[in-house]
């Protein structure tokens, strides 16, 4: 169903996850040693050492479970409240959907880090459950216009005027008959989320605006800059290392993304 | 039979229906619309510096109070001088004098530089991310919608293959992590970029003005966030016209455009190009709004000094008002910048001119 | 008479996810100058595609692997449309040949003005000054019953269907073509419109004198419009003739069958009969003639070899081995005297 790349963004994407999740189970402790601070890899170091001379793998393997903890999250979050609001206003019009289409025109407007920072000034963000629902926050006006304009075309089609006439309820018409015609449409929008979500905390993260408590890849950025590692060429692994993982797991997102679009627009399809 | 009065008299009947029919036109209802989410937007942000729990401007009298022993009174003036309000007030009064004080122009003033207004600052600042962020997006959406015409005539080819592929891969890497990599392999690790002078917004000792010495010096110091911006989202562009495109060729007008013998350049331009290109205006509002947002990150990579390098430094030194003011200008110029696509576009398509219907 | 355009053995393929199809298979007419042809059929006969075919106009996915489109030209010069390069195919269009979509249909860019469409058709193919222009084109609009001062400056989702149809056959007949050929042209309208579009034709046929093809399955219509009809099933035309002689004397069993499922407005109601079945799939068909699985009259001789176009009367031909037997009368609804001539879908 999906396209090669798409599927194989899939894979990439839940190799990293079992990667991020199991991994650190098998980790060893970090050791810090000041005499071996930089050093290139190794058999000892495969991607070398920090600047505390601690193994860059290892700390690899251990920073992608928050990033991607809280991507998750918050991409639920905010599908979450897309999809209830969206459809809601969509289907009971009236002055809920004014009400909704308000707000959301609002939070859609102010761009999503600038409002982030400015609460990152007025709050410590250090759990990662306020971080998610902080990030899923804000990122819902997109998808929620797209579920608005999909339930309001999707609401005139006959079924939907079947299932009123039976008087099946709102909840029922709308989890039964219109949700999962969107399927595919919520996936994509949810893995969009994600996207933005992980590109706005790796950025709070860098920013120092977000504590830094375990050793994410964030984490690894915000010290590659703050301790100046990007400028010396010793330290060019723990500079690429997170920026290259972070990479990846953002294209395999997008590429997920993109073999969503072909199915919902079939003429995107390379023929 | 004599008339009495000849004066006219607008009645009431009248006036409801000329207001109706001023309303009818797209124009001022979008520019209507645009003033309401400016204002819901400068609301939010007095009711968020106010009535959150550890709310600034208590923070900040605490502080005074504690730090420099003055009393309740005088630290809530001083407070008053620096917020561009007076705490003192019942909230309603606050409020309208915050609104009027933006009408005014008067933001309030810098808590770490007391006396310097919060809009001369940010004055400062702004021009330098509108220039490198209009710059970047304008060249980005203009290249990356040529190329996306360019790959669907070209469906399959190699030229589609490749620039999907790569479009894929630039649209993936965020956009401060492109500017680190070009900081860490162009600037270090190949020596081939000058980093340190091409730090910030311009050059020191160079005077703004409107010399072509100045432009190009600010072209050498915009030059790699505006590389960063082209890059991160010409895929964007080049996917929105591709499918676009595709979705217009496969018009019927097409098919009877070239019925009647009309040159291949005339429905390239005129019949597939104006109508492929309109779902970039919206999409041009929504990127800037995120390039924007960008900026905080990208400008602190390169130590570019525009609005988002401000915002940082504000951030981390707790600098509320200028925060507040930050946030309303970027929001005042992300809606200005919405409003202006939204007219083009109605411009371009005459569908969208009619009657107040249902807003899409 | 020389006819103006000779169509010879032409095969149009497309290209599908389940291998070539070939929608039209072999279709040979002549259209002579002033002739009103129709071409009748079913979805899926491929009428659509011949018309297409003969302006080139086939999507991407389809080719004319074989065949020829000879036009002769006003001078008397015949050139084989299939040959023509980019640029003299170009040319043609419109100018010698103009095709009339379906009104319904997104046929003029939304974008532009009625009157910049005008102006893009001629300038494509004439140097003319702007006020020239502007006459032919608000001639041609009043010949087709419009207001030129209304319509030319409207954007297309400003006017009815009906408008948007009257519209399109102004702006082919811009160029003064010899030939127009006319897909559905009445389909999707409503009954007064439908109406007003077939005067408008009678009306420009009679005052300009271009020959006329028009692409239907409406068969009223080809009675009214047309000189002469070709019927066509499963991307064959199989029957050919005057329109007189089609109607009241046809000789395909197909044909018999769509007249029979057309019911008469005057006079009283016959019985009223389908054919029983559907068209065969182009990528699956029966063996010898592709009508034969649903026809009355077949025979084991249909199944051997499919039928070539063959006279019966002069100027009327019809693809069918036993079209010595084939005849048409309606038997009138129950209570009514039956007789006793066979009628295609009986037996």
């Amino acid at each position: 169903m999906r396209s090669k790349s798409g599927f194989a963004g899939f894979i990439v994407f839940v190799l990293l996850v079992l990667l991020a999740v199991i991994g650190p189970l098998f980790t060893p402790q970090l050791v810090t040693d000041v005499t071996a601070v930089y050093l290139p890899p190794s058999g000892a170091h495969w991607l070398g050492t920090d600047s505390e001379g601690r193994d860059i793998l290892v700390q690899m393997i251990n920073g992608g479970r928050p990033v991607i903890l809280v991507g998750v999250l918050a991409g639920a979050i905010s599908t979450l409240i897309a999809i209830v609001f969206g459809s809601l206003g969509a289907y009971l019009g009236g002055w809920v959907d004014s009400v909704i289409v308000s707000v959301t025109d609002i939070v859609l407007t102010v761009p999503q880090i600038i409002l982030l920072a400015v609460l990152a000034s007025l709050y410590t963000l250090d759990s990662p459950w306020l971080l998610a629902v902080i990030l899923g926050a804000f990122a819902w006006p997109y998808l929620l216009r797209s579920v608005r304009a999909q339930v309001f075309s999707l609401k005139e089609r006959e079924y939907v005027e079947a299932a009123q006439l039976l008087d099946l309820g709102t909840p029922h018409i709308l989890f039964r008959e219109i949700l999962p015609n969107m399927a595919s449409f919520i996936m994509m929008n949810f893995v969009v989320t994600m996207t933005n979500a992980i590109y706005a905390l790796v950025g709070l993260y860098f920013l120092g605006l977000a504590p830094i408590v375990d050793d994410n890849w964030g984490a690894m950025l915000n010290k590659a800059w703050t301790r100046g590692a990007i400028f010396f060429s010793d330290s060019l692994f723990y500079v690429l290392a997170p920026i290259i993982a972070i990479s990846i797991l953002q294209l395999s997102l997008v590429t997920m993304t993109r073999s969503f679009e072909e199915i919902l627009n079939p003429r995107l399809r390379q023929s | 039979m004599v008339a009495s009065d000849t004066e006219p008299v607008v009645r009431p009947a009248l006036l409801r229906r000329i207001t109706a029919r001023i309303y009818h036109i797209y124009v001022v209802r979008r520019v209507l619309k645009s003033i309401l989410t400016v204002y819901l937007v400068a609301t939010g942000t007095f009711f968020l510096v106010r009535l959150l729990p550890g709310n600034p401007v208590e923070v900040y009298i605490n502080t005074q109070m504690s730090q420099y022993g003055i009393s309740y009174q005088d630290a809530a003036s001083q407070a008053a001088g620096l917020f561009s309000f007076n705490p003192n007030r019942p909230l309603p009064e606050q409020y309208w004098e915050y609104l009027t004080g933006i009408a005014h122009g008067d933001l309030g003033q810098s808590l770490l530089s007391p006396g310097t207004p919060v809009l001369h600052i940010v004055l400062e600042y702004l021009p330098w991310t509108v220039f490198s962020v209009g710059l970047g997006v304008l060249i980005s959406c203009g290249l990356g919608s040529l190329l996306g015409m360019l790959m669907a005539y070209r469906r399959g080819g190699w030229i589609d293959h490749t620039l999907s592929l790569i479009s894929s891969l630039l649209h993936s890497i965020p956009n401060y992590l492109l500017a680190m990599l070009i900081v860490v392999f162009f600037g270090v690790q190949l020596d081939v970029l000058p980093i340190a002078a091409m730090r910030g917004a311009y050059s020191p000792g160079v005077t703004p003005e409107f010399s072509l010495d100045f432009i190009s010096d600010a072209m050498y110091h915009a030059s790699l966030p505006i590389t960063v911006y082209v890059l991160t989202t010409i895929g964007g562009w080049m996917l929105v016209m591709k499918a676009s495109t595709v979705d217009t060729l496969g018009e019927d007008f097409i098919t009877v455009a070239r019925a009647r013998g009309l040159r291949d350049s005339r429905i390239a331009s005129a019949y597939v190009g104006r109508n492929a290109v309109l779902p970039v205006f919206p999409q041009l509002a929504i990127t800037l709004g995120f390039v924007v947002g960008g900026s905080i990150l990208v400008e602190q990579v390169f130590q570019y000094q525009g609005i988002g390098f401000l915002l940082l430094q504000s951030v981390q030194r707790r600098d509320y008002p200028v925060l507040q003011g930050i946030l309303l200008v970027v929001t005042i110029a992300v809606v200005a910048a919405n409003l202006v696509s939204d007219l083009l576009y109605s411009r371009l398509d005459p569908r969208v001119r009619g009657t107040a219907g249902e807003s899409s | 008479m020389e006819p103006i355009l000779s169509v010879r053995d032409l095969v149009v393929e497309y290209r599908t996810a389940a291998g070539p199809v070939r929608a039209v298979r072999g279709v040979s007419f002549d259209l002579y100058p002033h002739e009103s042809l129709a071409l009748i059929g079913e979805s899926g006969c491929g009428k659509t595609t011949l018309g297409l075919a003969l302006l080139r106009l086939l999507p991407k996915l389809g080719s004319v692997p074989s065949g020829e489109v000879l036009y002769r030209r006003r001078g008397g010069e015949v050139v084989d449309l299939l040959k023509l390069d980019r640029e003299e195919l170009r040319r043609f269009r419109w100018s010698e040949a103009a095709m009339v979509f379906q009104g319904s249909m997104n046929s003029l860019n939304p974008l532009l003005r009625v009157r910049d469409q005008m102006r893009d058709t001629v300038r494509a193919h004439r140097r003319m000054p702007a006020d020239e222009l502007g006459r032919l084109v608000k001639d041609v609009l009043r010949k087709v019953q419009l207001d030129p001062e209304r319509v030319l400056p409207a954007y297309p989702h400003e006017l009815s269907g009906g408008m948007k149809q009257r519209v399109l056959i102004a702006m082919s007949l811009l160029l003064d073509p010899q030939i127009l050929v006319l897909d559905e042209p009445t389909t999707a309208l409503d009954i007064r419109t439908q109406r007003a579009i077939v005067d408008v034709l009678h009306e420009l046929r009679a005052q300009l004198g271009f020959a006329m093809i028009f692409v239907s399955h409406d068969l009223p219509l080809a009675a009214e419009l047309a000189d002469r009809v070709a019927t066509m099933y499963a991307g064959r035309i199989i029957e050919l003739g005057g329109v007189r002689d089609l109607f009241y004397r046809p000789r395909h069993p197909y044909t018999v069958g769509l007249l029979g499922a057309v019911p008469p407005v005057v006079g009283d109601l016959p019985e009223l009969t389908s054919i029983p079945g559907g068209p065969p799939s182009l990528l699956a068909l029966p063996p010898g003639c592709p009508f034969q699985p649903r026809c009355g009259y077949a025979e084991a001789d249909c199944e051997a070899a499919e039928p070539d176009l063959a006279a019966v009367a002069a100027g009327h031909t019809a693809a069918c081995h036993h079209r010595d037997r084939v005849s048409y009368a309606r038997k009138p609804a129950a209570g009514g005297s039956a007789p006793d001539e066979r009628v295609a879908s009986g037996g």
